[in-house]
């Protein structure tokens, strides 16, 4: 707001101030206005006076040699066909300092150096309007457009242009693109707008150590809950491999849990989690339990949720998702005391019982000694019996071959 | 086999044509329904053992073919559990059912039976017995020369052994199934350590019985030379004259017997 009035101030006071000398707009529209105006290139010179004086500049009342400024003392038309580079810093200069700073404040030397982003690559030209403004390139749902251009397939981030392409999958772009909800995430809302920045970048908003306040800001009451828990806990401490939002839900495609291409979709989670979860080296440095994943898989929820069954449960099913705790911690899902209500949640009566067992067995030889035994005797009897079939079977068709081998013999 | 001749005096009191009923027709829709509760509970229930494999996952691709493969393994327990409950009935309350049990229940004779059988068909013995080693012993236990095969009576050990290797089986994975179908009901009345035993048990009972079936009755009753490649009696019932002869000897006798009993009453028994 105080930007705006700034800008308007400096605006009326450059319109105001008195300069015979300077060009008027008529003169440029003498040529400009002209449809077919075009240069040696062939590139189009007309510029739409109707659509400038309703863009935010020609609303303020500015005119052309505010920004084109090597023309207002031009007194020879037509004037050089090379101008210098309008400098939008001359009003704009925190915005333009941000950028300056911003990886696309120079060359990206890593991906294509002879690439330099500049204010009208976003914002356009004559017809600059406010964001607030629809029509605007830079309103929030015009946004993807403004910034595929360029992030498709002209400039690459390392992840590549599929990797930028998955946000138009993602339930943020189909509610800002399809239902038009105009606070609904978009490039700029994560990544910053004159101050994008790489993402390895610390001060970069979508850093991993700044991303949970990033989603924070409009996911507010996710970002208390996931603080809550052990993975919310651990990342305040600082820990390095702990799971951040972008882990979980990735990070461009983004998709509600109940659409089947969503990786935190019911029969997706446990390969999400387990991608830390049954991670033995994760395990010993964390101290956590391992071989998650395996031990689910092997139970009736795992090998049903594997053939694609969502009514089972899932790690989230038993564990929550955003606020996890430790089975120790009193408010856990999966505390002795509530494993009633969890399991109850499904199976509808559950009692005391479901407690007096383990899940996610490792070793049955310690943790569950009853099926351990169980499978110790059917492994022998299934070994043992099979064992004496074959081998009387065999001894059956070897003295039949022998019997047969004579009487033809005999014969 | 080889065919034990009857002394030539024995008049011929049963053909070898002649057509006896071995499974009468409740016996052998016992048996189908068993066939295909078995296959289709197999077949269903294998994918759970074995996730892994791509095949499963294929043949069911999708939540809905998965929980269709839920309903036929129950449709087909349910089947299983009216099959038993019928076999339970017939053997409790027809004369016939309860001559049969009679007949499959194991004796010592069906141990000596697989001894005896194995023995001979090895020839181990009868080898070292040429080669003239252990004289001693075997003149004084002639038995373990093995020369004769058994004699079998209207069960072989072998029919036995399956027969209530299927009982067993049965009552095993019907009662550890149901509680797993019945999951609430199952953790009310159990821990879950108990019940996870249930879930182990049933498993690995299945793969008892698939192996058990795939291996020792395939063998039996289909790629045994000697009905390859398949006995018809689980189809037709019937049995003849020749093969109650070769494969059934004790109960042969037992019905020349009965016929010689009732042909002359007076006739000294036949030993």
């Amino acid at each position: 707001m105080i930007r705006g009035t700034v800008v308007l101030l400096a605006a009326l006071l450059l319109a105001s101030l008195p300069s015979p000398a300077a060009t008027a707009d008529e003169d440029c529209l003498m040529c400009h206005a002209d449809k077919d105006l075009k240069s040696a290139a062939g590139k189009t010179l007309f510029v739409d006076e109707g659509r400038y004086r309703l863009s935010t500049h020609g609303q303020a009342g500015l005119s052309c040699v505010d920004c084109h400024a090597d023309l207002a003392k031009v007194e020879d038309f037509p004037h050089a066909e090379k101008l210098e580079p309008v400098d939008c810093s001359l009003c704009h200069d925190a915005d333009a300092a941000a950028v300056a700073a911003s990886v696309h404040g120079g060359p990206h030397e890593a991906v294509n150096a002879s690439i330099v982003v500049s204010c009208k690559d976003c914002h356009g030209t004559h017809d600059i309007r406010k964001k607030e403004d629809m029509d605007s390139t830079v309103y929030a749902i015009n946004i993807p457009d403004t910034c595929e251009r360029c992030h498709l397939d002209l400039v690459k981030t390392k992840r590549g242009g599929d990797f930028v392409r998955g946000f138009n999958e993602s339930v943020h772009f189909q509610v800002a693109k399809k239902s038009g909800l105009s606070i609904s995430a978009t490039c700029v809302t994560c990544h910053g707008a004159h101050d994008v920045r790489p993402t390895d970048d610390p001060e970069s908003r979508v850093a991993r150590t700044a991303i949970i306040r990033t989603c924070g800001r409009c996911h507010a009451g996710i970002e208390r809950s996931y603080l809550e828990g052990v993975h919310g806990k651990s990342y305040l401490k600082g820990l390095e491999n702990v799971p951040v939002c972008t882990d979980c839900h990735s990070e461009h495609a983004i998709q509600t849990p109940g659409t089947a291409s969503s990786s935190v979709y019911a029969t997706h989670v446990a390969a999400v989690c387990s991608r830390c979860h049954d991670d033995e080296n994760l395990a010993r440095q964390y101290g956590f339990l391992p071989s998650r994943l395996r031990t689910y898989a092997d139970s009736f929820h795992g090998t049903a949720s594997g053939f694609g069954e969502t009514r089972v449960a899932n790690c989230a099913s038993c564990h929550g998702f955003h606020d996890i705790r430790n089975s120790a911690d009193p408010r856990s899902s999966i505390h002795p005391a509530n494993l009633s209500a969890t399991c109850g949640r499904c199976h509808a009566g559950a009692g005391p019982n479901f407690a007096k067992g383990k899940i996610h067995v490792v070793s049955e030889k310690t943790e569950a000694k009853g099926t351990y035994i169980a499978k110790i005797f059917y492994m022998t009897a299934i070994g043992g019996l099979i064992t004496v079939f074959l081998v009387f079977i065999a001894v059956d068709l070897a003295r039949r071959a022998r019997v047969r081998w004579k009487s033809k013999k005999s014969r | 086999m080889e065919i034990q001749k009857e002394p030539l005096s024995e008049p011929a009191l049963i053909r070898d044509d002649e057509v006896f009923l071995r499974m009468n027709f409740a016996e052998r829709l016992q048996h189908i329904l068993l066939v295909v509760s078995f296959t289709t509970l197999v077949l269903t229930g294998l994918p759970l053992l074995f996730y892994e494999l791509k095949i499963f996952k294929s043949i069911f691709a999708s939540a809905r073919a998965f929980q269709f493969r839920g309903f036929l393994h129950r449709a087909a327990a349910v089947v299983l559990i009216i099959d038993s409950l019928w076999h339970v009935g017939y053997v409790a309350f027809t004369r016939r059912g309860r001559q049969n049990l009679k007949d499959l229940l194991p004796r010592w004779k069906d141990a000596r039976d697989a001894l005896q059988q194995f023995g001979h068909n090895l020839g181990l013995t009868r080898f070292l017995h040429r080669r003239g080693i252990g004289k001693k012993f075997f003149a004084r236990r002639p038995f373990w020369l093995f020369e004769k095969e058994p004699e079998y009576g209207r069960y072989n050990f072998i029919e036995k052994f399956e027969y209530l290797s299927v009982v067993w089986g049965s009552f095993i994975m019907i009662l550890s199934g149901f509680f797993m179908w019945k999951l609430e009901l199952s953790l009310r009345l159990f821990p879950l350590w108990v019940h996870d035993i249930f879930v182990i048990i049933h498993g690995y009972e299945a793969m008892l019985a698939f192996l058990a079936i795939i291996i020792w009755h395939m063998y039996n009753v289909h790629l045994n030379p000697e009905v390859f490649p398949m006995s018809r009696v689980w189809l037709n019932g019937k049995i003849t004259g020749h093969e109650l002869r070769t494969l059934h000897p004790l109960e042969y006798r037992k019905i020349i017997e009965e016929r010689r009993k009732a042909a002359e009453p007076d006739a000294p028994t036949w030993s």
